[in-house]
């Protein structure tokens, strides 16, 4: 009876790859699933060729983007040095969410990709719609950058 | 790029530029209407977010706001209507009777003897007089059956105007998502930017205007109560200060059209009163009719407003130059008359914001 229950009646929950994608993000942690719903309707998915600039050096920074598939470097065009070779699920340029500072390095397409983009008018929203939900975020942001300045306080201890 | 491909380019931009400078007349009123419901939203947006994160439906938030807006509306024309009704009922009776003749025979009079021989003939006499007042209530009353008569047009435009004004507010983030959609990714966060930017500029503006609209219309009905506790017996002060409030949104002009209202009342209820004709300010300067007391406060209203309201609530938000802002006014008054000049000022706010990005798209070029 259960088993027909199962393969009649009950439908299989589609989980959305956005939102997937979403709640593996660090900054997105800990959200219901009906929070994460209302991330993803102000999120942006936009699709990548291959070779293609998602952003350059110093230009201006307005959020941070999750791979959904493709691979992305971060590399600084000047020296070619590459800081990062980022994967699916992984995430970038969430420093842009907060401060209105140029980008310190350039993200390019490696193979076709497909990004979510989460920029700062949209975090801006969040907070004035849905003020829990902002404050959330916020505090998640903020225990990713202390986990950063943690990080580079070692370093930093470590050079010395 | 290929010089054909580039004269092919040219010459279709003409031919949409042609095409649509033909077909814009046919759209005029639907992008009026479009105008108009894009400026509600932005006025109600706010309002409409924070509501949606304590009630949990958007749907509901955009009901709430607009249905007590509508409220308050409807209220406020009703009352206006059936006040002005009365007023206009007290006048004409006051026409009627015989004292009102003797009274303005004694005004012309009066004002011929006060003023040099050179103006006596532009004083009318005091039938003249009657028959103009008879007149003008004929006109005030041939204008709002004409009003009336036009009434199913506004209250169909005006219902047109809300349905897709909750249409934007509810569909708002959607439209702004497809929107962005559009956006190359070379440009999707400069666009983005000018996006927040011109959104932060409307909204910005809006709310100020409308802080500065309410100040105004305090301050102008406190102002004609100070004026009635000196014996100016003006009616409707409550309207009179919204009206005043309104016009205000028009820059330049509209304090004078504020005033206008004010005076034609006073004139209306005190013509046959001795102690309001010879009225003075401050014992010294004759203010027949209260008419220079209500210009004087309507003034002081206006520089409380220009020096105090609105530099706090809008501060330099468009940041304009007076002489774009008188150009542009009598551009916006040209092309579309006071509607014109209602709009001119936050379109030239928008152009302002798209003109910056573009300098700042150019500059930063190499970036993208």
């Amino acid at each position: 009876m259960e088993a027909l229950y199962k393969n009649f009646f009950r439908q299989k929950k589609k989980v959305d790859p956005v939102i997937k994608a979403l709640e593996k993000v660090p900054i997105f942690e800990h959200l219901s699933e009906k929070e994460l719903k209302n991330i993803v309707q102000l999120t942006h998915e936009r699709e990548y060729k291959a070779d293609e600039y998602i952003f350059k050096k110093h230009a201006p920074a307005e959020g941070m983007y999750v791979i959904l598939n493709g691979k992305i470097e971060i590399k600084d065009p000047g020296s070619g040095s590459i800081f990062a070779s980022l994967n699916s699920g992984d995430f970038f340029g969430e420093l842009a969410l907060l401060d209105e500072e140029p980008r310190s390095a350039s993200a390019v397409c490696n193979e076709p990709s497909r990004l979510i983009g989460f920029f700062r008018s949209d975090l801006l929203t969040v907070i004035k719609r849905y003020p829990k939900l902002g404050n959330k975020i916020l505090l998640n942001l903020s225990r990713v950058l202390g986990e950063r300045l943690r990080e580079t306080n070692k370093n930093i201890i470590k050079l010395k | 790029m290929d010089p054909l491909q580039k004269i092919y380019k040219i010459l279709l931009f003409v031919i949409v530029s042609f095409l649509g400078w033909i077909i814009l007349p046919f759209f005029s009123p639907l992008i009026l209407i479009l105008i108009f419901s894009f400026l509600l939203t932005s006025v109600f947006l706010q309002s409409v977010d924070y509501l949606e994160g304590y009630v949990g439906s958007r749907t509901l938030g955009v009901v709430v706001v607009l249905g007590l807006s509508v409220s308050v509306g409807i209220l406020f024309m009703g009352s206006f209507i059936n006040s002005l009704g009365i007023q206009i009922k007290t006048f004409s009776n006051k026409i009627q009777k015989d004292n009102f003749a003797i009274a303005v025979e004694n005004l012309s009079t009066e004002i011929k003897l006060l003023l040099p021989e050179f103006f006596n003939n532009l004083v009318p006499d005091g039938d003249k007089v009657i028959l103009m007042a008879k007149n003008f209530l004929v006109n005030i009353f041939q204008n709002i059956l004409a009003l009336l008569g036009s009434a199913g047009n506004f209250i169909f435009i005006t219902f047109i105007v809300l349905v897709f004004t909750i249409i934007l507010l509810i569909e708002y983030h959607d439209f702004k998502r497809s929107l962005v959609r559009f956006i190359p990714n070379k440009y999707l966060e400069i666009g983005l930017r000018t996006i927040y930017n011109i959104e932060k500029q409307i909204s910005k503006y809006l709310r100020g205007q409308i802080l500065a609209a309410s100040s105004v219309a305090i301050l102008s009905i406190v102002g004609l109560f100070i004026l009635n506790k000196v014996g100016a017996n003006i009616t409707l002060i409550i309207f009179i200060g919204i009206i005043a409030g309104l016009a205000n949104l028009i820059p330049m002009v509209g304090p004078f059209i504020g005033m206008v209202p004010a005076i034609l009342i006073t004139i209306m209820n005190n013509i046959g009163n001795e102690s309001a004709f010879s009225h003075y300010i401050f014992n010294i300067i004759p203010s027949p009719f209260f008419i220079l007391d209500i210009i004087l406060m309507f003034i002081v209203v206006q520089q409380i407003d220009n020096n105090f309201i609105t530099p706090i609530v809008i501060g330099e938000s468009v940041g304009l130059h007076p002489m774009i802002v008188m150009i542009v006014l009598i551009i916006g008054g040209t092309l579309m008359g006071p509607l014109g000049m209602l709009f001119a000022i936050p379109a030239t706010g928008v152009l302002k914001v798209l003109l910056r990005e573009i300098i700042f798209i150019s500059k930063n070029s190499h970036l993208l």
